[in-house]
Order: structure tokens, then C-alpha cells, then sequence
């Protein structure tokens, strides 16, 4: 298993590039995925009105998280569930491992649940001695195959046919065969088998009422309804941002969700559970713990711009409108949050100084909040975590550079604990922009000498490809011409054409 | 109408026809052009890359000389820098003192009131879409994202297109999807850029174009430089080269 | 209860820490709004060529829930009367009965109509149980149970486990036949959830259904029947109601 981090982003981005076979699956998974989220949300009439709304539903929620959290886990106590609080993943995992232990859990059956995945709730799991199978189809691929989601929705994205056939065949004996539906059902019956002997069913949650207790899970496939109906036990995991107010709040949420994530109107199913069931002779769950996670998430309360980050209902959109992930993927990011909210969400997760890379690895075009169903505007959201970024670094550097200097001068990547790139020549370069923008006497001498320079470099009107020492000692000019050639500073700039007579002319289409 | 010209940095020193071409449009649908020769960067590098104070710097220095003016509209061939304009009140959120801070914000909406991208100010503040152009050719046009997402800008430059006599304008596969410029980004990650910039090259090429017209100098340089790279026949062109033609 | 304390604080804390940004932002989404309000939406624009979900008013609740439940792979079947809601019955388990579904052992839920139904349907298959446990019920071929509503605009059921023992039922099996009044038919989904949070207590646990199982996690292709039901079936029932005898 050689899981990516966040902290080698660019390396795994260029390793990405280069998997033809990845850049292929993903062009066709997000162009396909993009195209369904247009058609279904141009079937609705009032979809912005329907995304004004659960975002305003989302901020309330978010204004009022500690009143709404104690509501949900008063109804739910009340309705038989028992609720538990963790501060952070070890907590997390303490408890639904001291859980299983208790009940003398062997089994375990999981549901998809990015929130298990954040806080590597399997590998806790099976230090306790049990045994835990994702049911999720795409979710059991990449666990046989011990890899990590690459999509939110499709987690197995990556993989050919071929492949998971090859991996069906090595580890469960099948005779190879690149039918999809044989694929599935062999799958399925693999899975029967586990879900008839489990004793411990784990899911997440995509919503949390606070009115009535109620948590609700959508999917697909059927193995939620399996995970949250057979086992003696469900023990369901969601982050403290997962609450709605009122019960017919989910009206507005199931219209976009769906829609946003695959297209659907609705997914095959959604469960609707709200505490345990009221007589012995019932079906289900004889108990239903659920685990409140903040891992972080409080903190992002602290500003109206991160805290829309808590608004994201993990529907995958913007994963598959952003340029950047439809060139990489998911693995690239080294987090079980990829793409634009990914890139907002980590580094608040888990610290700036740790995932620095991700908010740099964006255009900032905004196709991510164009088709966000919560409105979050992610593109403010990066900007406001690279101000941070430098803000900080200009701090570390402030107090370690001078150590760091004396020993040897070559630039460090990390420091220990995880912490910022030193990047001292982009703060001084920018330092140097503000200094010669603010000066136009200063700008145009600059551009003169830019003139000057450029000359040895300049063929036939443009800079090709730049190596070699001056590559080294410009590093963007040599990272833009790689491939791209670049235009020269003018002959004569648009403010000295304007001094030599431009000012003067008045006679419109003299001077083309 | 009297418009103060915002050229812009970059088409001042590397594309100044683009500049040249926007003051000539202006003129002929009867415009009073002014420039202030003191202006030259709107800060967008700096506040894009993270760096706040010296976005700010250059924001404060911009609005001041915008408010010295007496333009009714500040004119750009450029979304992204008009959008940056229209970001400037957020550099006023956090640092420094409050009742200051509220005193540059209203400064900083007052002058991007009044700050328009080239298209939209044709079209929805002249409200002409007919500038008078003339140019042979079949052209398409790429959207730049923060003309289209931050400006809505989008039916604007398609009209004026649109009456370019013998011009013929097809559509791109993915005109609104971006062209991985994306600023310092497309130095900080060139291979994604490149690489994102790849399917826009491919539409062009797909597109069978001699022009790809935009509206900013920045996406132009991206698809232009790769464009050249690759030896193409395929032009880069500046929406207002496109309109001053004739 | 320290993490739980510990939680509540940490949320209060921010909150309060975020109460002047909060002030300056309110202040910009004004202005923002002024602005959009300007110059129109383009973007809505791109999104508004709307066709509208699919209820015209000339389609009855039947025909817009039908037409939506075949879009998504389900069958539906319209019954006048009980008479005929056996007859669809036995047509059903009659061409699952040719096809590799089999349709030779049925489970029903324990709503008491059914068996009375199953007792009229002259199909003849292996076995009948009512209710079987959650171990027998992996060796059925056939689910039956009632519906409690359904929604027209999706193409949806509404399974409440206070009603009917039917969780398992409508699931294990690979095909699931279920019943609904045509009474119970609600247009949207925001009026069904309405009916249901009605009552003083919510049930423990209430079910959406929309169309049979499905994956498209291989290669994005489509694949039926993953973990649920390859095969659903809905009988509408026109006639007077059944379910609610």
C-alpha cells in the first residue's frame, strides 16, 4: 500500500499526468458526470433558487451549530440511538473500536463513508483484531486492491475493467472475463456472504435532523439498507456540520444532492433512520450508536469565509467541472478529500503547513463554485488560505530562516513537524513587484531593462524554450517556456505610443 | 462619454496593439478616451498568489487615482483585471483598523461601480453591439473565466462577434472551460497548466479557426504561446484587435 | 461528556471569534447582490432553458409516477381493481418464471393482503413464506410487500417500517413486487416527507425507493441488481385501497 500525501503534491500531479490510462478514465468520468449534473439541474426550474436556499439553511445551521447539535442529540437519545463525541480521529476510533470490542465484534460491514476514510477508521478496526469489508462495489475493488478512493462518487475510477477482473481473479479465484455484470455479481455474492455472518454494520451520514433525530444515508447499491438492516448493531460516523434544522429541510437537500453528484433525481435509495426500532420482533439494528466527529471542523467556524467550507454536502461536482482534477485525479492530492473542496478542506483539516501545495493547485476559474449546490465560493476560500499561507511563511521565515541560512543555504523543502516550502524569493520578488508598481517611473525603467535583457533570448518575435543558467536563475520563465513560448516585452509599449502621438489622434482607424 | 482607459500592465509592455485597438474602438463609437500615464499594475499577481499587503498597496494607489477622474467609466480589455477590481473591497476585510477598512471598502465599491470590461461596456452601458468591424476569417472565441464567472460576461462578446462583417464565428467544444493560465499558477504548476491547456489547443484545432479570439491578454499569451510552439497557423487575437479591424 | 463539552466550547469559541468578519461579510453579500441584480445572469441564462419536471397537469399522478419509474429501469403496472392486481401479480411471477430470476419461491411481508392475493394467483411456484427470518431470506426469488406512498415526480416508494415488516423483503431478494394504492400517490417528494413527519412520533425507520439497484463503479458502466433487487415491480392499484386494510 503506498498511499500519496499531501506534502508531495506536485510529484504526484506529474506522475498523474504521465498515466495515460488515468488522464483517459477521467476525462470520460467527469465529462459524463458534468453533463448529467447540467441536464438534471436544467429539470428543475428553480435550482438557484433551491441552492440560495439550502446554502442559507446551511449558514444557519452553521451560526447556530452548538443549539442545533444539542437538539439532534437530545431527539436522537430519545428515540432510543446513544450519541457519542469525539474531538478528533483517535478519539473517533476509540470509540467505535471500544464499541465493537464490547459487543464481541468479529465482523465488520462499512458503507461508504468518507468520514471513516478521514480518519482511517479500518486500520484501527483491524489493530483490534477484527475484520472489516467495504460493501461499496467501487469501495471493495480499491480495498482488495489496498489503494485509495480517487473519486468521491466513483471510488474506483482509476481502474480498468481489465484490472479489477485481473485483481477478481487473483484474489477471489474467479475465472477471468471483462463482462461488467459478471464482475458485479460476483461481487455481490462475495459480499452476501458477508453481510449474513456480520455482527457490526458502519455507515455515514449525509444528513442529521436536529428537529427529529434523524439521520439519512443515500446510495445506490443496496449495501447501506444491508449495512444499516442486518447487523445487531449500526454504528453510524458524521461530522458535526452533516445537521439540518427541520425534518422537510431534506426536500431541498435530495434535490440537489443527486443532481449534483451523478445526475440522478434521486439515488435508488435513501434511508431515513431515526433511532432504534420499538418492539424485539422488529427488523434492524438492536443498536444504533452515533459518532459526532469534529477533527478540526470547529475551527473553521471562526471566519464567514472558511467556515462555507462546513457547507459542502460531498456531492462531487466541483471535482468533475475542475481543470485541475480532470487532468489529475484524486490521488494526487494525497487526502480522502480531493479536487477544489478538497484542496479548501485538507489543509484546515490537517493543517496549512502540511497540505501548503493545495490551495496553489488551482486556475482559479470558478467552475467549482458555478456548480457548487451550497454556493461555497471555493476560489475565495483558496485565496484566503494562500494569504494565510504566506502570512505564516513570512512568520517562519522571520524566526528560523537566519538558522537555516548558516546551515549550507540550500533550500530546505520541510521542516520538521511539517511546515511551509521556504519560498524567500517569491516573497522577495513580490515584495520587489508592489515596490516597482507603485512607481511608474520605476515600472517603465524596469520594462526598459527588461528590453535590454531579453534581447539575447528574443527569436523572430517571441522567447522559445529557456534553459540552462538562466532558467535557473528565472525559474517561471524557464517553468513557461518548457512549453509554451512567451511574447517579448514590446518594441514600444502602449504608454509610449501613447506619449508619441496616440494622445493626439483622435481620428478614429488612422493607426492600426 | 468620457472613459479612462485601463490598459493594463500587460498589454501595456507586451501587447500594446491590444491597447491600441481598445482606444481606437472606443473612439469610433464616439468615446473621449483619457489615460492616466501613472497607472500600472491592478495587483491581481500579488493578491492571487497570497500575498495580501502587497495587493493592498497597489489597490489603495489604483482607487486613489481613479477617484481623481472625472471618467463616468473605467474601461479594460481585460476580465480579470475588471474583476479584480471588483475583488479590491476584500483586500479592506481583515488587517489594520476597522473604521479605516469600512472607509476603503466604500472607496474600493465606488470605483468598481465604475470599472467594466471592453465587451460588457459596449454592449450593456453604450449598448452597441455593432462597432463597424470587418474581418475575413472564421474565428472562434474563448471565454475567459473571470469575465464569465466573476463579470457574467458572456452573450457580450459574442454579439459583437457576431456583426463583424465577414467574420464567421463557430463555437467552441469547451469555450467556458479554462485554459489553465490560471496567473502564477501556470509557472508554480506548468505541467497541470500545459496539460489543461492541451484540450483547449485540441478544440481550436478541432474548430478549423483562424483565430481564437479572447477577451483577456493573459489567456491569450497561454493559448498563444502554445499555439506558436506548436507551429500552428492558428491566430491569438484580442477581441478589441478583432473589433478595430475593418 | 469532556469531548462533548469539549466540542460545544470550541464551536462557541469560533462562533464568537467570527462575529466582526461576520459584519464586513454581510455587508459585501449586499453589495454583491446589487451587482448581479445589475447586470442580470448570464450564467442562469446557460442553466434556464428549462424542460421542467415532468407533470404537465394533463398527466394524472399515475402516469407521471409510471413514466418516471420506468426512466429509472422499474416496471409499473396499473390494476382497476383487486381482481386485477392478482392478474398482474401472476403475469409477473409468471415471466420471471422465465427468466433467470426464477420466481419459484416467494417471501412475502407480514401485511396480511398479501397473503390473501397470493392465495388467488394461479402461477404455480415452490413456496410461500410470510416473513421469513433474515438468514432464509437469501434463498427466496421474490420479495413482495406494499408500499406506504409513492412519489409521482421521481418515480419513487415510500416503505415505513412501522406499517409493515418489509425492510428486508424489498431488498434481499432479486426481485421486489410492490403494492401501492393509487390514493397514496403524492406529486413531490416535499409533500411526502411532509406526510410522513405528520404523525407525533417519526417511524424508526422509513425507506425511499427509486427503481432497482444499481452500480456504474466498473468503468462507469451501468450494472442492475448490484446489492439490491435486479427487478422491481410496482402494481398500482386504482381500485379501492388494499394497503391500509
Amino acid at each position: 500500500m503506498s498511499h500519496l500525501t499531501t506534502e508531495t503534491f506536485d510529484s504526484n500531479a506529474r506522475a498523474a499526468l504521465v498515466d495515460t490510462q488515468l488522464r483517459g478514465a477521467l476525462r470520460n468520468a467527469t465529462s459524463l458526470f458534468g453533463k448529467r449534473r447540467l441536464a438534471a439541474a436544467r429539470g428543475l426550474e428553480n435550482w438557484e433558487d433551491l441552492r440560495t436556499q439550502a446554502r442559507a439553511i446551511k449558514d444557519d445551521v452553521l451560526l447556530h451549530l452548538d443549539r442545533y447539535l444539542e437538539e439532534f442529540v437530545s431527539n436522537a437519545e430519545q428515540r432510543g440511538a446513544k450519541v457519542h463525541w469525539a474531538r478528533d480521529a483517535s478519539e473517533a476510533n476509540q470509540i467505535v473500536c471500544d464499541l465493537a470490542r464490547q459487543q464481541g465484534v468479529r465482523n465488520v460491514v462499512k458503507s461508504k463513508s468518507m468520514v471513516t476514510e478521514e480518519i482511517h477508521l479500518n486500520d484501527a478496526l483491524q489493530a483490534s483484531g477484527m475484520e472489516v469489508i467495504e460493501t461499496d462495489l467501487g469501495e471493495y475493488i480499491i480495498q482488495l486492491a489496498g489503494e485509495a478512493p480517487s473519486h468521491i462518487i466513483v471510488p474506483a475510477i482509476h481502474k480498468t475493467k481489465g484490472q479489477i477482473a485481473e485483481l477478481f481473479t487473483a484474489k477471489l479465484g474467479i475465472e477471468p472475463t471483462d463482462d461488467v455484470d459478471k464482475l458485479t455479481s460476483v461481487a455481490r455474492n462475495v459480499l452476501r456472504q458477508r453481510f449474513a455472518n456480520a455482527d457490526l454494520g458502519i455507515s455515514g451520514v449525509n444528513f442529521a435532523v436536529a428537529e427529529t433525530g434523524t439521520i439519512l444515508i443515500l446510495e445506490n447499491e443496496g449495501n447501506v439498507r444491508l449495512t444499516t438492516s442486518l447487523p445487531k448493531v449500526h454504528i453510524a460516523l458524521m461530522g458535526i456540520e452533516k445537521i439540518l434544522p427541520r425534518f422537510v429541510d431534506l426536500d431541498v437537500f435530495l434535490k440537489l444532492l443527486p443532481r449534483s453528484g451523478t445526475g440522478q433525481q434521486l439515488t435508488t435509495y435513501q434511508s431515513l433512520i431515526t433511532g432504534t426500532k420499538r418492539r424485539p420482533e422488529d427488523e434492524g439494528p438492536e443498536q444504533l450508536h452515533i459518532v459526532l466527529l469534529d477533527n478540526g471542523r470547529s475551527r473553521m467556524l471562526a471566519h464567514p469565509t472558511t467556515r462555507q467550507a462546513l457547507a459542502c454536502i460531498r456531492c462531487g461536482a466541483c471535482l468533475n467541472a475542475c481543470p485541475v482534477y480532470q487532468q489529475i485525479g484524486g490521488h494526487a492530492y494525497g487526502s480522502v478529500y480531493p479536487g477544489p473542496i478538497g484542496a479548501v478542506i485538507t489543509p484546515q483539516l490537517i493543517g496549512l503547513g502540511k497540505a501548503s501545495q493545495l490551495p496553489y493547485a488551482s486556475s482559479l476559474c470558478g467552475a467549482c463554485r458555478e456548480v457548487c449546490p451550497v454556493k461555497i465560493d471555493i476560489p475565495e476560500l483558496l485565496l484566503h488560505l494562500r494569504a494565510e499561507i504566506t502570512d505564516r511563511k513570512q512568520e517562519q521565515e522571520q524566526a528560523g530562516g537566519r538558522r537555516q541560512e548558516q546551515a549550507g543555504g540550500r533550500r530546505q523543502e520541510q521542516e520538521a513537524g511539517g511546515s511551509f516550502k521556504k519560498r524567500t524569493g517569491e516573497r522577495f520578488a513580490f515584495r520587489l513587484f508592489a515596490a516597482v508598481m507603485t512607481r511608474p517611473r520605476t515600472y517603465e525603467f524596469s520594462v526598459k531593462v527588461g528590453r535590454l535583457l531579453q534581447r539575447s533570448i528574443v527569436r523572430r518575435g517571441k522567447i522559445g524554450r529557456v534553459g540552462g543558467m538562466l532558467a535557473q536563475l528565472a525559474p517561471p520563465l524557464g517553468a513557461w517556456t518548457n512549453a509554451r513560448d512567451m511574447r517579448p516585452i514590446a518594441e514600444s509599449t502602449f504608454r509610449e505610443q501613447w506619449r508619441a502621438g496616440l494622445r493626439d489622434d483622435t481620428d478614429p482607424g488612422s493607426d492600426t | 462619454m468620457r472613459v479612462a482607459l485601463f490598459v493594463t500592465c500587460l498589454v501595456d509592455q507586451m501587447w500594446p496593439s491590444v491597447g491600441v485597438s481598445t482606444l481606437e474602438v472606443l473612439r469610433r463609437v464616439g468615446c473621449t478616451v483619457e489615460f492616466d500615464e501613472r497607472q500600472t499594475c491592478c495587483g491581481q499577481p500579488a493578491f492571487n498568489t497570497g500575498y495580501s499587503a502587497e495587493a493592498r498597496q497597489l489597490a489603495e494607489r489604483f482607487i486613489q487615482m481613479c477617484e481623481e477622474s472625472e471618467a463616468e467609466a473605467i474601461v479594460s480589455p481585460s476580465g480579470s483585471c475588471t474583476a479584480m477590481v471588483h475583488h479590491y473591497p476584500a483586500l479592506f476585510d481583515n488587517a489594520g483598523d476597522a473604521q479605516e477598512n469600512h472607509e476603503w471598502r466604500r472607496r474600493a465599491r465606488a470605483v468598481a461601480e465604475r470599472t467594466f470590461e471592453l465587451s460588457s461596456f459596449l454592449v450593456r452601458v453604450l449598448k452597441i453591439d455593432d462597432v463597424g468591424a470587418r474581418w475575413p476569417g472564421r474565428v472562434t472565441w474563448h471565454d475567459a473565466c473571470h469575465a464569465l464567472r466573476d463579470l457574467n460576461v458572456h452573450s457580450e462578446p459574442r454579439r459583437l462577434i457576431g456583426n463583424v462583417r465577414e467574420a464567421e464565428f463557430v463555437e467552441l467544444d469547451n469555450a467556458d472551460s479554462c485554459c489553465g493560465f490560471g496567473g502564477t499558477f501556470s509557472v508554480k504548476y506548468p505541467e497541470i497548466s500545459v496539460a489543461i491547456l492541451d484540450q483547449k489547443i485540441e478544440a481550436i484545432e478541432k474548430a478549423g479557426v483562424q483565430a481564437v479570439v479572447s477577451g483577456d491578454a493573459s489567456c491569450l499569451m497561454q493559448i498563444g504561446g502554445r499555439l506558436s510552439r506548436k507551429g500552428s497557423n492558428v491566430r491569438a487575437m484580442h477581441l478589441a484587435e478583432l473589433l478595430a479591424s475593418r | 461528556m469532556a469531548a462533548r463539552e469539549s466540542i460545544l466550547r470550541s464551536i462557541r469559541e469560533h462562533l464568537v471569534a467570527s462575529a466582526p468578519h461576520d459584519v464586513v461579510h454581510a455587508e459585501k453579500g449586499d453589495e454583491q447582490s446589487e451587482l448581479t441584480l445589475d447586470i442580470g445572469h448570464p450564467n442562469g441564462d446557460r442553466l434556464s432553458a428549462s424542460v421542467g419536471v415532468q407533470n404537465d397537469g394533463a398527466r394524472s399522478l399515475i402516469e407521471v409516477f409510471g413514466a418516471n419509474l420506468e426512466a429509472v429501469g422499474g416496471h409499473c403496472i396499473v390494476a382497476r381493481s383487486e381482481a386485477e392486481v392478482i392478474e398482474a401479480l401472476n403475469g409477473i411471477i409468471a415471466s420471471l418464471q422465465d427468466s433467470p430470476l426464477r420466481g419459484r419461491t416467494i417471501a412475502l411481508s407480514n401485511a396480511p393482503l398479501l397473503e390473501r392475493l397470493m392465495a388467488r394467483v394461479e402461477t404455480r411456484v415452490d413456496e410461500i413464506a410470510v416473513s421469513p427470518s433474515a438468514a432464509e431470506l437469501f434463498d427466496y426469488d421474490v420479495g413482495i410487500s406494499t408500499a406506504q406512498a409513492a412519489i409521482a415526480e421521481t418515480g419513487t416508494l415510500m416503505i415505513d417500517s412501522e406499517a409493515e415488516r418489509h425492510r428486508l423483503v424489498s431488498l434481499v431478494p432479486p426481485a421486489h413486487i410492490a403494492i401501492v394504492d393509487a390514493a397514496n400517490i403524492r406529486l413531490t417528494l416535499g409533500e411526502t416527507l411532509a406526510t410522513a413527519s405528520q404523525g407525533p412520533e417519526l417511524s424508526p425507520t422509513i425507506t425511499f425507493i427509486t427503481g432497482p439497484s444499481r452500480t456504474a463503479d466498473i468503468e462507469l458502466t451501468l450494472a442492475i441488481g448490484v446489492h439490491g433487487p435486479q427487478e422491481l415491480y410496482v402494481v398500482v392499484n386504482e381500485g379501492p385501497p388494499l394497503t391500509n386494510s
